[in-house]
């Protein structure tokens, strides 16, 4: 196992899943490195995730987009796209197979028939030429030895079981001529057709209208609790995870920065990003007055070698260490651990990777609340001549300046301001 | 569907009517009397008079439109100013040639441009693909005429591979009854002579196909990558599907549609290529028909050829474009 | 920071623009395929400039002493059967190849633009109309249309960049007429219909300026196509009147009748033309990827 990780430092050496059988969990993700190659350079795309799944569970993966969440999804499929996205680092264990060790054919014998995965967009992610009825018999018969009619039949059950009128007519349809909530309704059947143990939903609502979208995720939960399907939610939505998921792993950068039960998540967020999520969405339970907080600036430019923690540039409790050293994910100081992790079910440790973990007073009000505390400056960049710098810049000047600040990586800004010159392709590129 | 044809058929009418004007006009409107340049500055008067009377150039334009759309209608296209032969009859005996030098061109062209472009496409940025880029340069860079002489020079006259030029050895002798010779001979029953009329297509073929042939790789590759790269082909690889079926039931079935409609528009540039290619290789069709008689100053050939070339054209268009669209579900159920 | 920023607006809008044409140049220049085409492009229109200071010979004059010369130090290409140096020839050749190609190019792209942006403009009945001419033009396949033009206005130079214009303008019309349609209904051309901007002023300034980048591109590649088209029409018999003039299509025709005895006058002259051919194709490649940042690999 790498150990340049900061995470691997951060995994006691008793992990253990909780509530299930043999003691080992359907899914163990462990301290995965994905990179993208691309012309303009390495995409860091995963930084080493770690993260279980217990038989049955559901869990949402939740991030501004670019965090890493598909990317993990996709890495689990192997459906990376080649030869750009590597996995370089890591293991990805189901049911008992390394995914990672597993030849094409092997990895194909399990996608679609215990790991299916349900796309964002559904009328880009059914093909327009075939009918729905093709598309839903070759996948039956790519893993099942029967025939066309019995695959048909099979097709036909499962559009009635996800809610489409007249399967039998429907069936001989093409996408375009159904709606959009109706062709997601198609892809969940289409993924459930082999009753998967794993389904893998990435963005499944965000597509949709909203009217539709909570049709669709009160099917998805259903139909995954009907058929003690494990699931992974994937959305940049915390809303959506709320009554969906018994875990969220919150992603940022590629990082996982916090993991708890979803409920812990709410009442007790313990990683000033998921504060800033939990702030900047709309609550029901929260005062009519009180305004939404959206949080400043962007995600870093993950084609940097991450350096420090990848949220101090937007972090109000950031400390000097956080511009240094990325914090592992903890058990946080409230967890009764006694020495023993526990990485799923309803009995989770809360862990958050953060040097400087928000009070509960300060997740209720969104900043921080101590008595003088002022967020660290990056180091070694004059500030100012920073901002002056930026005063002349055009353009996309002030967001510029905060990408710029934000990249987490001392020695450039530091470079830039002693008049060093900047690698080129980087930094305000083509702006000076 | 029957909708979109019948649009497609009405749509067609204007350009039909404004075609029949553009060659009408080639006639009527030549430059000074109509009649002195198909004759030629020596005629004497009494010929020039007959032939006014005979292209009714007396009459008022418009009368003289509508007599030569009723001509047209009758299937009449004139007769030829030297040898006074119909030019429909003379046109169907020389058809067949272009059509089995076109047809070969255009079988070249698919059944190699096609393989190229997929094996470009799943081999992006590999050796393959550079080799295919360049093939596909030099097809469209290279004129017909350059690259006729050329493979005639090399491999004919140096390595005496194949015949220089002609449809067949004319010592052959064998009964002509549809003049497409591959079939003839067939019908002949004379092996030999069937061999010897392929072998004289090989090079016409190459050097009238290999412009489609560029063209045709190029967008079968570009057309691959697009749909590789559709959301729809990962879902098909995330069902479990194997390599092969993602790649002709989800990739194919979708990148073939912009193919087929190029491959129809390369129609119009193989009728223009023969005239080309039959000129170089001495190939007895429609094209050097055409340059013979632009020589000879013989307008109503000219004028037929590319009014018949051009209705082609258009057919084929109209029926690449309605295969297009029972091909393609978006359009079949609109 | 918020002034500062609203401030800034108009500038960033001006660089923008400014920046889009450096890009592509940045790019282009960086493209290995389009800076050979540049070189070939370069290459030839020196020669064909320089011709007069270059050529060893006069491409016109006969030399019955020296009939079918290999080539030699003497006569880099050989000679022809009239004794005439074949690179002097070429490099003469270029100049009627190039401008003949250029102008007519140049022409078509006048035609076609103009019918293309009214139709484009416009749309409605003018565009029905006029594209039923493109249509009409289009139909008539390719150099048949020069065929017939030419053998109709007679042999000449003027009546040669005539023909290849009218084979080409109905694709730039169409070209033109497609991405004013598309941008027509894109939201800025209607954000700046919204602030009241007068039609000329959508027309010259947001509409033409974007619906250009694609028949840049055309334009290139149809230099490729017209080099071709017009010794196309030489071999066929239809080029300059007077058939000593050294052009490279009616070079060609006079010396296939010989081309076992002298290869190299076909070989050099093809070559000439093929080349020429590939630079603009080269070019006009390299053009588009760069023009089109979305193309980027």
């Amino acid at each position: 196992m790498s150990t340049d990780s900061p995470l691997a430092t951060a995994r006691p050496a008793t992990l253990a899943p909780a509530g299930h059988g043999d003691g080992r969990p359907l899914l163990a993700v462990e301290d995965l490195l994905v990179r993208f190659r691309t012309h303009e350079g390495t995409v860091h795309a995963l930084n080493g995730v770690s993260f279980e799944l217990a038989e049955t569970e559901t869990l949402g993966l939740v991030g501004e987009s670019g965090c890493g969440k598909s990317v993990t999804s996709l890495a689990i499929m192997r459906l990376l796209p080649k030869p750009a996205g590597r996995i370089e680092g890591g293991r990805i264990v189901f049911d008992g197979q390394d995914l990672l060790a597993l030849g094409d054919a092997e990895i194909r014998e399990l996608r679609g028939r215990d790991l299916a995965m349900i796309f964002q967009d559904p009328m880009t992610s059914l093909n327009p030429v075939l009918t729905i009825e093709e598309q839903m018999v070759e996948t039956i018969r790519a893993h099942r030895r029967v025939s066309v009619e019995e695959a048909r039949k099979r097709a036909i059950e499962l559009l009635g079981m996800v809610g489409i009128p007249h399967p039998e007519t429907r069936l001989r349809s093409y996408a375009h001529q159904y709606s959009g909530g109706m062709r997601q309704r198609v892809m969940i059947a289409m993924a459930l057709a082999l009753e998967p143990k794993l389904l893998i939903a990435d963005e499944p609502t965000t597509a949709l209208d909203v009217t539709i979208q909570a049709q669709v995720l009160e099917l998805l939960r259903e139909l995954t609790a009907n058929s003690r399907t494990a699931a992974i939610l994937i959305t940049h939505d915390l809303g959506v995870v709320a009554g969906m998921t018994q875990r969220t792993n919150v992603m940022y950068a590629g990082y996982i920065v916090e993991t708890a039960t979803t409920p812990e998540i709410f009442a007790n967020p313990h990683h000033p990003y998921t504060v800033g999520l939990l702030h900047s969405i709309p609550r029901l339970d929260q005062a009519q007055n009180e305004p939404l907080i959206p949080i400043e600036g962007a995600p870093p430019d993950q084609r940097r070698p991450p350096v420090g923690c990848p949220f101090a540039p937007r972090c109000a409790w950031r400390l000097e260490i956080c511009w240094q050293e990325m914090p592992p994910l903890a058990p946080i100081a409230r967890a009764a651990t006694a020495g023993r992790v526990v990485t799923t079910g309803p009995e989770a440790t809360h862990r958050a990777a953060c040097h400087n973990q928000p009070t509960p007073a300060e997740a209720e009000a969104g900043r921080p609340l101590r008595e003088g505390f002022v967020p660290a400056p990056p180091p070694g960049a004059v500030v100012e001549e920073l901002a002056a710098a930026a005063a002349g810049e055009e353009a996309f000047a002030e967001e510029e300046l905060v990408v710029f600040t934000d990249e987490g990586e001392p020695t450039t800004a530091a470079g830039e301001a002693r008049g060093l010159p900047l690698p080129p392709e980087e930094g305000l590129d083509g702006e000076r | 569907m029957v909708k979109y044809i019948v649009r497609r058929l009405v749509l067609a009418i204007p350009v039909l009517l404004g075609l029949s004007f553009l060659v009408f006009a080639f006639i009527h409107l030549l430059p000074g009397d109509p009649a002195v340049s198909l004759l030629g500055q020596h005629a004497t008067p009494d010929r020039v008079a007959t032939i006014r009377e005979l292209l009714g150039l007396n009459k008022p334009l418009y009368v003289q439109y509508l007599d030569y759309l009723a001509q047209l209608l009758h299937g009449d296209l004139g007769k030829s100013v030297i040898n006074n032969r119909p030019v429909l009859e003379e046109f169907l005996r020389r058809f067949p040639g272009t059509i089995e030098l076109t047809i070969a061109a255009l079988v070249i062209a698919t059944g190699i441009g096609i393989p190229l472009g997929r094996l470009a496409a799943r081999h992006v940025q590999g050796w393959i693909d550079g080799a295919a880029t360049v093939v596909s340069l030099l097809g469209i860079s290279i004129p017909i005429f350059v690259l006729g002489y050329t493979l005639q020079y090399f491999i004919s006259v140096q390595l005496k591979l194949l015949p220089t030029s002609g449809r067949i050895d004319p010592r052959i002798g064998f009964e002509l009854s549809t003049n497409f010779l591959l079939v003839d001979t067939l019908l002949a029953g004379d092996l030999d002579a069937f061999v010897d009329a392929l072998r004289h297509l090989v090079l016409p073929a190459i050097a009238l196909g290999s412009i489609p042939l560029a063209i045709i790789s190029r967008i079968t590759r570009a057309s691959v990558l697009d749909v590789t790269n559709e959301d729809y082909v990962r879902t098909a690889r995330a069902k479990g599907l194997t390599e092969r079926r993602v790649d002709s039931r989800h990739i194919m079935r979708n990148a073939w549609l912009p193919v087929a409609t190029v491959v129809g528009l390369q129609v119009g540039g193989l009728l223009a290529g023969a005239v080309i290619t039959e000129t170089v290789f001495a190939w007895n069709g429609v094209g050097r028909w055409v340059v013979e008689a632009i020589q000879d100053h013989d307008y109503f050939v000219v004028q037929s050829v590319i009014l018949i070339f051009a209705l082609i054209f258009l057919v084929v268009n109209l029926v690449v474009d309605v295969v297009y669209a029972f091909l393609n579900p978006r359009i079949r159920y609109t | 920071m918020a002034t500062a920023t609203a401030t800034v607006v108009p500038r960033a809008e001006a660089r923008v623009s400014h920046g889009l044409w450096r890009d592509a140049a940045r790019r282009l220049l960086r493209n290995p395929p389009a800076l050979l085409g540049l070189s070939l492009i370069f290459l030839f229109v020196a020669a064909a400039v320089l011709a007069s200071f270059v050529a060893p010979y006069d491409p016109l004059h006969p030399d019955l002493r020296s009939q079918f010369k290999p080539p030699s130090a003497e006569h880099l290409m050989g000679t022809d059967r009239q004794g005439r140096d074949v690179f002097s020839r070429v490099l003469y050749g270029g100049r009627i190849s190039l401008l003949v190609g250029l102008v007519s190019v140049v022409m078509g792209v006048t035609m076609g633009g103009t019918i293309g942006a009214l139709a484009g403009a416009f749309g409605g009945r003018i565009d029905g109309f006029l594209m039923r001419i493109v249509d009409v033009l289009l139909a008539v396949p390719g150099i048949l249309l020069a065929i017939g033009i030419v053998a109709w206005l007679d042999r000449g130079l003027p009546q040669i960049m005539l023909a290849v214009a009218a084979t080409n303008a109905p694709i730039f019309a169409r070209i033109l007429r497609g991405s004013m349609l598309s941008i027509r209904n894109s939201d800025y051309v209607i954000a700046a219909r919204s602030i009241g901007a007068s039609t000329s002023r959508i027309l010259l300034r947001h509409m033409l300026p974007n619906a250009l980048t694609p028949l840049i591109v055309a334009a290139t590649l149809a230099l490729a196509t017209a080099i071709i088209d017009v010794a196309g029409l030489g071999f066929l018999g239809l080029g300059p009147p007077d058939p000593r003039t050294a052009e490279w299509g009616t070079m060609l025709t006079g010396a296939t009748s010989f081309y076992r005895q002298a290869p190299w006058i076909i070989i050099f002259t093809g070559a000439a033309i093929s080349l020429s051919a590939i630079g603009f194709n080269l070019l006009g490649d390299g053009l588009r990827e760069s023009l089109d940042p979305r193309l980027k690999k």
